[in-house]
């Protein structure tokens, strides 16, 4: 596990992996085994019809429906819970990658191998891809056993499509934060910006539904993109797909020259 | 690559870090074979000088070569021929030493591990423990070792003796004394005269960002200001002592002289013995003395 950066960072992932993924694991099952009882229960699906509609909203891109296993799941797992943990888990990764390690002072030490900077950016690269991809089939596979084994009706494919939109919509915020890594070596500056910007485009995407002059600028938020297309109603959306291949891309491409660029701080 | 051509060439080389100066139009060169000390206080600009020829801090101004390649377009084909020791080492805190040797001989494409072993007996180095429960000292020795495992053509040692034992100490200078008969480069950055001394043939002097001067050991002692005292058993004429060349500053007490020497003792210790001598105390030239020599010196050259 030690052969290069790519199996190093892998390796120093593992016991964070393990933690994140036995949570996802426990959300899912949670979910599942909680779906059952909501449904037979009267008072909550009268209580969610009558909450007013700009609340309804801000849960999912709609009408809250517990009664049908697509509207629980779409409401209570994907609509908030479950890209709000990969989106943790991938900035924390972002910023760690680069700007943590000059942090801890080891970058210069790492680079003092024959190791080009831009290899080092993209196998760790690499590693937030992997590890990301993995915690999402994880929280997938469980998720879809629990719902086979409990007899819910629900595309099994379908909740693959809605976790992989779920996974790009993190991997956009990951990738942001490595980018704001490469750019300058400081933790705090990068962790800042990309949380503070995935909130700010959160807020964009849910009160632009609401509110009437923010309409128009809805677009520019990456969830507005993910909630939108409905996915685990309709399944993947090409277009919003597109949107976010573009900016794991840019931001990624971005990432090597800035860094090649700049001083490493010690 | 020419046998016989320099290892380090930099000319004017220059680091400005925003308004702030690291160093100022420094012309280095270190020859092949050579055993380089870099002194320098701290804050003068060795760490900047050192960074900026592996390319991890690039220059404002200036151009610099190692091994004949520019450092900003080969640095990946340098870094494969050198060892380095950082100055602040910090390792993998979550890594056993016997991982981190693993794995920096894996990215440098394996490297000869038995080698590996004896290096690290030979400076008593800790590999099993994680390297976050090591003490500073032996941190030191791993990062000591993996500057020398893959047996480097140029050495680039940053202050390499910090925290070590003073037993330790010999040992490394033992290795880089091999390291010079095996016909390794190095190049030591230090803040501490005697420890240059013992192992460099020739050293720069870096003071405030600039590279006041490079000599080798005899020729920067001679030029130094020793500090002599000597104790006579009875009272000395102090008319005897004044004007011999080199001999600065004189005062006598009764039976002692004291007296500021620069060069040769040879003429002062001669007079000397034409009275009976009892003790001579000399007080090595600190490094901050010999600063001043050569920063005086600079100054008044350029009036
Ligand atoms: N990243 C930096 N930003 C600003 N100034 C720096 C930086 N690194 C070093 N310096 C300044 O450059 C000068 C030389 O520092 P350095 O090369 O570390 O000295 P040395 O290694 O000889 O102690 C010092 O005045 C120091 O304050
Ligand atoms: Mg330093």
């Amino acid at each position: 596990m030690l052969n290069n950066v790519f199996l190093k960072t892998l390796r120093d992932q593992g016991r964070s992996l393990l933690f994140w993924g036995i949570g996802l694991v426990a959300m899912a099952v949670i979910m599942a085994f909680v779906y059952p009882t909501i449904k037979n229960m009267p008072s909550v699906t009268q209580y969610l019809e009558e909450l007013p509609a700009s609340v309804k909203e801000m849960f999912g891109a709609g009408i809250i429906d517990y009664t049908s296993p697509v509207g629980y799941f779409s409401t209570e797992l994907f609509s908030f819970m479950m890209p709000l943990l990969l989106l943790i888990f991938g900035i924390g990764f972002g910023v760690s990658a680069i700007a943590g390690e000059e942090e801890k002072g080891t970058l210069d030490f790492l680079l003092s191998n024959p190791v080009p900077r831009w290899l080092v950016v993209v196998e760790k690269f690499g590693v937030m891809i992997v590890s990301m991809a993995l915690l999402a089939f994880v929280f997938w596979a469980s998720l879809a056993i629990c719902v086979s084994a409990l007899g819910i009706e629900i595309s099994l494919l379908k909740l693959a499509e809605a976790t992989i939109g779920a996974l790009m919509l993190a991997l956009v915020f990951a990738t942001f934060s490595l980018f704001l890594g490469c750019l300058k070596g400081d933790r705090g500056l990068s962790l800042g910006i990309s949380g503070g910007l995935a909130v700010l485009t959160y807020l964009l995407n849910t009160l632009g539904s609401i509110v009437n002059w923010l309409k128009d600028y809805r677009f520019l938020s990456p969830f507005y993109h993910y909630m939108q297309p409905d996915t685990l109603k309709n399944g993947i959306d090409a277009g919003h797909m597109l949107v976010f291949l573009g900016l794991i891309v840019v931001f990624f491409v971005i990432s090597i020259p800035v860094f090649e660029r700049r001083d490493i701080a010690v | 690559m020419n046998a016989n051509d320099a290892i380090v060439h930099t000319s004017k080389l220059t680091k400005f870090y925003g308004k702030r100066l690291g160093i100022e139009e420094v012309d280095l060169d270190v020859k092949r074979g050579e055993v380089f000390g870099y002194l320098g206080p701290n804050g003068a600009g060795k760490t900047t000088t050192i960074r900026t020829l592996l390319d991890f801090i690039h220059p404002t101004g200036g151009s610099a070569t190692v091994f004949g390649l520019d450092t900003r377009r080969n640095s990946i084909e340098i870094h494969r021929h050198v060892g380095y020791l950082q100055g602040e080492l910090k390792l993998y805190g979550n890594l056993t030493g016997k991982d981190l040797l693993r794995y920096l001989g894996n990215l440098r494409g394996g490297i000869d591990w038995n080698y590996v072993k004896k290096l690290a007996s030979r400076l008593d180095c800790e590999l099993s423990r994680k390297i976050s429960t090591l003490s500073h000292g032996n941190k030191q020795k791993l990062g000591l070792v993996q500057a020398f495992m893959h047996k480097p053509e140029f050495l680039v040692l940053d202050e390499p003796t910090q925290g070590l034992d003073p037993l330790m100490q010999q040992e490394f200078y033992r290795l880089i004394t091999e390291a010079r008969n095996e016909g390794q480069t190095v190049f030591l950055s230090s803040h501490i005269l005697p420890e240059v001394e013992k192992v460099c043939d020739r050293i720069g002097i870096i003071r405030q960002g600039r590279l006041i001067t490079v000599e080798t050991i005899e020729v920067l002692k001679s030029h130094a200001v020793r500090q002599l005292e000597i104790h006579f058993a009875g009272a000395i004429p102090k008319d005897r002592f004044i004007g011999i060349s080199g001999v600065r500053d004189v005062v006598v007490e009764n039976d002692m002289l004291r007296c500021n020497v620069i060069g040769s003792l040879d003429t002062l210790v001669k007079v000397a013995a034409g009275f009976e001598v009892v003790n001579i105390l000399s007080h090595e030239p600190s490094l901050e003395e010999i600063f001043m020599t050569y920063y005086n010196e600079d100054k008044n050259n350029v009036k």
